[in-house]
């Protein structure tokens, strides 16, 4: 399974036919109920004062923006997008403003409030400022989630980045806060008493909404994600909440405002279970991925294993026939009187058998040079890290340290992509089992570099318990092998792919202790042959 | 030579068929080569064998498959398995199939005469 970049990225994920469908549907079942209320006159029925639910509600809104804006976070850690940090701000921002809206609510902590003094002013300035302040977020976010992510945010360390956010989002809440508890007998009245709202409310509540509005239409436009979805969803419900609570009359503890919490409460958990259900899936996809990878490497290594047998099957067949036919003849010629001309037959049929030997051989020698066709331009860097991609697991269970030094300005090489992978992927599992049963530092070192005459050089080192010198000699050997279940052709079949592409296939001691593996591919010729 | 037998040869491979038929011809007993199991269970009719010595993987009828053909003829002629490949497990599979050896290949004639005068005791 193949799997891109932007199936991973939320922010950048586009919704499903299902989702848009829910998304839709949750916003109509949203503005039905609250037209409703509205139209049959139940937004001013005037319920039971309960003190303890606008805590709870505060605490609520507080949590869930504060994980939301965490989640989204992280996305910019991965994406770094200007736009998905102006949203995680903006959540940041409601979560923020909800401390001193709850601080300063009549009858929460104090009678008239920690911050009010005795008018409730406050705390509706600071309502004013967390719903204002959302839409604005929003709004930047819209415009600015097509920019190609800036050059500096993109060198800037993540978490400085967020840092600045959230403390940059406080200050500005802490400030205002401050300013409206110092000038709130200058300000404006929101209030006519504790229950019931001014003129300047209505206008406010009108402002929220049609920025509201904007948002929703600018999302609208420029839709693309999942994450453009849900929030223009959020916005919506953001909207009706100011318009419940506020037409035609707006007071506290009436069904209305009970109305335009419980969407508040809603519009703030929404993206959080949005974004909670797409993490689980994406995960659930990487898990997928990771299979299949490890299924692939699993299924190349056995082809390995399959060839050998099959090569072994083809070579013993004449073989056998060339050991039965040298002893018929033997015992011809044994006799008392030889039988020269029968023993002439049996040798005639060996000479034959060892032909068919060696056509076999040159069958496997071409299969190794069939169709050039397959062999493609190939950056030898990308290819170590693929390879590396597949032995993970086996790295990790080792506990083995890896190293890689991929040399930047390297030439690209005409070549194999299935046969290259296999010689990298035999030659780092060879270093993880040379390094799996010794005590110690066990480092994986692949790096590649531009040798003589331009060469593409891919050395993998390893800190194992390295090779004998009488050995380095026949380690190429098809029988060689010092693994109790090996058989010793991995090497072998190694150094004939990299010779079938002009290269060559070396290995020298690493020091201090472990082994050297080379891989030499000629990239200068292959370049020149393909300006031709 | 102590005395007379027939024997007979099945494999795919033509040339160690030749070779081996050959052997054995050399040796004083009585040999013919089949291509395949089909081709040895149509010719052989009643004309029994002492013992056969087959290739066990072939195309359609195996070597082992033969031996259950035979088994259920009620046949008792003792069988050889010979093979190329390199499996572990085909020792136990000729066992269980009630095989007299199995040789891997590639033998040598004196071990295969072994296995032959082994089975062949009356």
């Amino acid at each position: 399974m193949a799997l891109r970049e932007q199936d991973l990225v939320l922010s950048s994920l586009p919704p499903s036919r299902t989702q848009q469908q829910l998304a839709l549907s949750v916003a109509l079942l949203i503005v039905l109920m609250a037209l409703l209320i509205s139209i049959t006159g139940m937004q001013q029925v005037k319920l039971a004062v309960i003190d303890a639910l606008v805590p709870l509600f505060g605490m609520a809104m507080f949590v869930s923006d504060s994980i939301t804006a965490v989640l989204l976070f992280t996305q910019f850690s991965i994406v770094r997008s200007r736009a998905l940090l102006v949203i995680s701000s903006g959540f940041v921002w409601t979560a923020l403003v909800v401390i001193p809206w709850l601080l300063s609510f009549p009858g929460v902590f104090a009678p008239h409030g920690l911050l009010g003094g005795s008018s409730s002013e406050i705390t509706v300035w600071l309502y004013t400022l967390w719903h204002a302040g959302f839409p604005i977020f929003v709004i930047a976010f819209a415009l600015l989630k097509d920019a190609q992510p800036a050059k500096r945010l993109r060198q800037l360390p993540a978490a400085t980045a967020i840092l600045s956010c959230i403390v940059g989002s406080a200050a500005v809440i802490a400030g205002a806060t401050y300013v409206l508890v110092v000038f709130q007998a200058h300000l404006p009245s929101f209030m006519i008493d504790a229950m019931n709202f001014s003129v300047l409310w209505y206008y406010t509540a009108a402002i929220i909404a049609l920025l509201s509005a904007l948002a929703i239409s600018l999302l609208w436009i420029r839709r693309k994600s999942l994450l453009d979805l849900w929030l223009m969803v959020v916005m919506l419900v953001f909207l009706t909440e100011v318009l419940i609570s506020s037409f035609p009359v707006s007071a506290r503890f009436s069904l209305g405002w009970y109305a335009g919490r419980t969407c508040s409460l809603l519009s703030g958990s929404l993206i959080l279970i949005v974004l909670l259900y797409e993490i689980t899936i994406v995960y659930a996809r990487l898990i997928g991925a990771v299979r299949a990878q490890s299924r692939e490497r699993g299924a190349r290594l056995i082809t390995g294993d399959a060839v050998a047998a099959t090569i072994a099957h083809e070579i013993k067949q004449p073989l056998s026939t060339i050991i039965t036919r040298a002893e018929t003849g033997l015992r011809w010629l044994d006799r008392a009187s030889p039988e020269i001309d029968k023993a002439k037959e049996q040798f005639a049929e060996i000479v034959a058998n060892g032909r068919r030997a060696g056509a076999v051989m040159d069958g496997i020698r071409g299969n190794f040079k069939k169709d050039p066709r397959i062999r493609t331009w190939l950056d030898v860097n990308v290819l170590i890290e693929e390879t590396l991609t597949l032995v993970h697991g086996d790295l990790q269970q080792h506990r083995i340290l890896v190293r890689t030094e991929p040399h930047a300005g390297l030439p690209q090489i005409m070549g194999d992509r299935i046969q290259l992978q296999q010689v990298l992927l035999n030659l780092i599992t060879n270093a993880i089992e040379a390094m799996a049963g010794k005590q110690g530092l066990r480092v994986l070192g692949v790096r590649s570099e531009v040798g003589k005459e331009g060469n593409v050089v891919v050395s993998v080192a390893d800190t194992g318990k390295g090779i004998q010198s009488q050995e380095i000699d026949q380690i190429f050997n098809p029988l060689f092998t010092t693994k109790p279940d090996g058989m010793g052709m991995g090497l072998s079949i190694c150094r004939s792919i990299v010779e079938s592409h002009d290269g060559s296939l070396l290995v020298f001691p690493n020091s201090p202790e472990g082994a050297v593996f080379q891989m030499v591919l000629h990239a200068s010729t292959t370049t020149a042959l393909a300006s031709v | 030579m102590a005395r007379h037998l027939e024997i007979a040869v099945i494999d795919d491979d033509e040339s160690f068929r030749v070779a081996l038929v050959e052997s054995l011809s050399s040796l004083g007993y009585g040999s013919s080569g089949y291509a395949s199991a089909e081709d040895y269970v149509r010719l052989i009719g009643s004309n029994a064998v002492n013992c056969v010595v087959s290739d066990i993987h072939m195309p359609g009828m195996s070597g082992l498959d033969l031996m259950k053909h035979l088994a259920a003829q009620g046949t008792t002629t003792p069988v050889v398995l010979i093979t190329a490949r390199s499996d572990a497990n085909l020792e136990a599979k000729a066992a269980v199939a009630g095989a007299v050896c199995l040789l891997r290949k590639p033998f040598e004639i004196n071990e295969l005469i072994g296995c032959i005068e082994g089975a062949v005791k009356d």
